[in-house]
């Protein structure tokens, strides 16, 4: 199996002035392709923090994070937003999605940035938001959606450029349990599916059941890190 | 894509940016508005003045204007007239006999300022001729006739039909004096006008002041459109050429005139630029909230992997589209009113009851606006040009975005 992420190491430090908050100490993580994971902890664990550091919205303070290879500490800015661009899919706990695009453009946004011609990434929005279930609400801007239906728009703009790896930073928290378990059915099925690897921070215990592999972190460190039978 | 977020995002928020736009437009309104009334004062002024004087190009012997004397005068003044005329952009040609002297009555004697003119010309052109306001103004056929200045009247207790002795020194030296008749009394609001200035008859100048019949002190010339000064004066030095005749512009025969416009132009575009810098600080305010407010928007289209410059270019746009929208609505509601008053003009008589004079011409108290394309596309270029440099402002912003820390 191809390894998509690696961290050695992580550490990171928040605060200046001789106040230093430590919310990573030390992380080791390997991720393979097509690996369900969710990673599960207490609010200030770090799981947001590590997140952030593998999808290179972050430096960490010492130690490596490689995504198919790269050691996303020697990339460039530039560098480092192609490789978010083209590698890496983001679904955030609030949406944000860009309120003044409709779902359909707010799903075709990250392809429109790869310059992917106009008919392509119709073609493959479209189906996409069939797959998400968004059917018949493709022209309706976030503000006349659901909270769930945003998410959904979100969960279509991660898949549609078909990243390596997808970072969910507790996807369900907006919603109501019924759509968190929706939701969840739909990011399991698109990882089974199309083989996407997932990575999603969570504190919801039906959603840390639903994932292949549980890692739960505690004071920065990995305190467990399990696969789940029957969920792989 | 990036063109309709930009344009999107800008009516996300439809009052901050109908608030940016009017404050771009009322800005360019006034702008537009003063400059073109400003302009269309100064064009006043010059026609009047040169219309009263000796046009928008004289023609006199090189050394009237430093030492002003009757005996400094130009000959075959028909013959080079006759050729002026043939030069298209020349509208009319006008001549001038222009002396010194005392106007005698019973009342007294003042110290006058004599100008020989040809009535149907002056009629046409000067706006003296049309301001009597007692008695008529000469005709080409009168002899010993004169216009003066209703101060001029009062002092000499002078009124149409009244008798009045010019005495002067000829253009020999030697004093003469010539009786004539009060034809017609003049109020142009100027005291030195009113007070000091008769205008008489050419032939009869030239008998006052001793001029052969192909002489005088001054050929006008008055132009189709003042723009054409440089042009037609080359044409003419080159016509004159060999001959001891000056070519002067107006402003050279006018200085206090072009002075008082240069300086006034100057004050006025520092004021409008000023008025702009204030509402320029106003407009950055409004745009550096709009970004501020939307940096973890930022952040999310920075964390999707779009490009730097790709964020600062729909930035750029959304300044792009507030500025060309301000300028759109300010340069059509500015033009309308500066064109409004162009036309119908506005009779500030009721601010300034006793007259405006610059530089000793009286001007009209009816102002019109000179509407001109280079008003439009310099205060829209400069507001447009200020938007772009406000939008490099607000651009850096982008770089400053820390996205943990903003999508946190």
């Amino acid at each position: 199996m191809v390894k998509i992420v690696e961290a050695k190491s992580v550490t990171k430090d928040f605060g200046e002035s001789g106040i230093i908050t430590r919310a990573l100490r030390g992380v080791d993580l390997v991720l393979m392709a097509g690996e369900f994971t969710s990673m599960a902890g207490p609010s200030g664990s770090g799981k947001t923090t590590l997140l952030n550091i593998i999808g290179g919205l972050d430096r960490p303070t010492s130690g490596t994070v490689s995504i198919e290879g790269n050691e996303i500490h020697q990339l460039s800015a530039g560098q480092l937003s192609r490789l978010r661009r083209d590698r890496i899919g983001f679904i955030f706990q609030s949406y944000n999605l860009i309120p003044v695009l409709t779902a359909l453009e707010n799903a075709e946004y990250v392809l429109m940035i790869q310059n992917v011609a106009k008919e392509e990434r119709r073609e493959r929005v479209l189906r996409v938001l069939k797959e998400v279930g968004l059917e018949g609400l493709e022209h309706r801007f976030p503000r006349e959606l659901s909270g769930g239906q945003q998410q959904r728009v979100a969960i279509a703009r991660a898949i549609a450029p078909e990243p390596a790896l997808i970072l969910a930073d507790e996807p369900t928290a907006n919603v109501d349990s019924e759509t968190a378990g929706s939701l969840m059915d739909l990011l399991r099925r698109l990882n089974e599916e199309k083989g996407m690897t997932f990575l999603f921070s969570t504190h919801d215990q039906a959603v840390m059941r639903r994932a292949g592999r549980l890692i739960r972190l505690q004071d920065g460190r990995i305190i467990e890190d399990n696969l789940q039978t029957g969920n792989r | 894509m990036i063109f309709r977020v930009a344009w999107r995002s800008i009516w996300r928020n439809r009052r901050r940016t109908l608030i940016t736009t009017a404050s771009i437009a009322l800005g360019l309104v006034i702008a537009i508005f003063f400059i073109a009334m400003a302009e269309g004062v100064y064009e006043q002024i010059v026609n009047d003045g040169v219309r009263m004087q000796a046009g928008h190009i004289t023609l006199e012997n090189p050394e009237y204007q430093t030492a002003p004397a009757i005996d400094l005068r130009i000959g075959d003044v028909d013959g080079i007239r006759n050729q002026i005329k043939k030069i298209k952009a020349v509208e009319e040609t006008k001549l001038l006999i222009w002396g010194q002297g005392v106007a005698n009555s019973g009342a007294g004697a003042v110290g006058v300022s004599i100008m020989g003119v040809e009535p149907a010309v002056e009629i046409k052109y000067s706006p003296l001729a049309r301001e009597i306001v007692a008695g008529a103004y000469l005709a080409n056929d009168d002899d010993r006739k004169a216009v003066l200045g209703e101060h001029l009247a009062k002092e000499l207790k002078l009124e149409p039909g009244s008798k009045i002795v010019i005495t002067t020194n000829n253009a020999r030296g030697e004093l003469v004096a010539e009786l004539c008749r009060v034809k017609g009394i003049f109020r142009t609001g100027s005291d030195e006008i009113d007070g000091y200035f008769i205008q008489i008859p050419l032939n009869f100048a030239r008998r006052v002041f001793g001029l052969q019949a192909d002489e005088a002190t001054q050929l006008g010339v008055i132009l189709k459109r003042p723009g054409d000064q440089q042009v037609v004066m080359k044409e003419i030095k080159t016509m004159v050429g060999g001959k001891n005749i000056a070519v002067l512009p107006w402003q050279q025969i006018l200085p206090e005139v072009a002075s008082y416009i240069r300086i006034d132009r100057v004050s006025n575009w520092v004021f409008q630029g000023l008025l702009f810098v204030i509402i320029l600080f106003t407009i950055l305010n409004t745009l550096l909230m709009s970004v501020m407010e939307r940096e973890r928007e930022f952040a999310v289209l920075l964390a999707l992997g779009t490009p730097v410059r790709k964020l600062k270019g729909q930035l750029f746009l959304e300044s792009v589209f507030i500025g060309c929208l301000g300028c759109l609505v300010g340069l059509t509601l500015g033009g309308a009113a500066a064109f409004a008053l162009q036309i119908w003009g506005l009779d500030l008589a009721f601010l300034m009851p006793e007259g405006v004079t610059i530089s000793g011409f009286a001007v009209s108290t009816t102002v019109h606006a000179l509407v001109t394309l280079p008003v439009f596309l310099w205060t829209g270029g400069i507001v447009l040009g200020a938007m772009l440099l406000l939008s490099l402002l607000i651009m850096r912003r982008v770089r400053r975005v820390r996205l943990a820390e903003t999508l946190r």
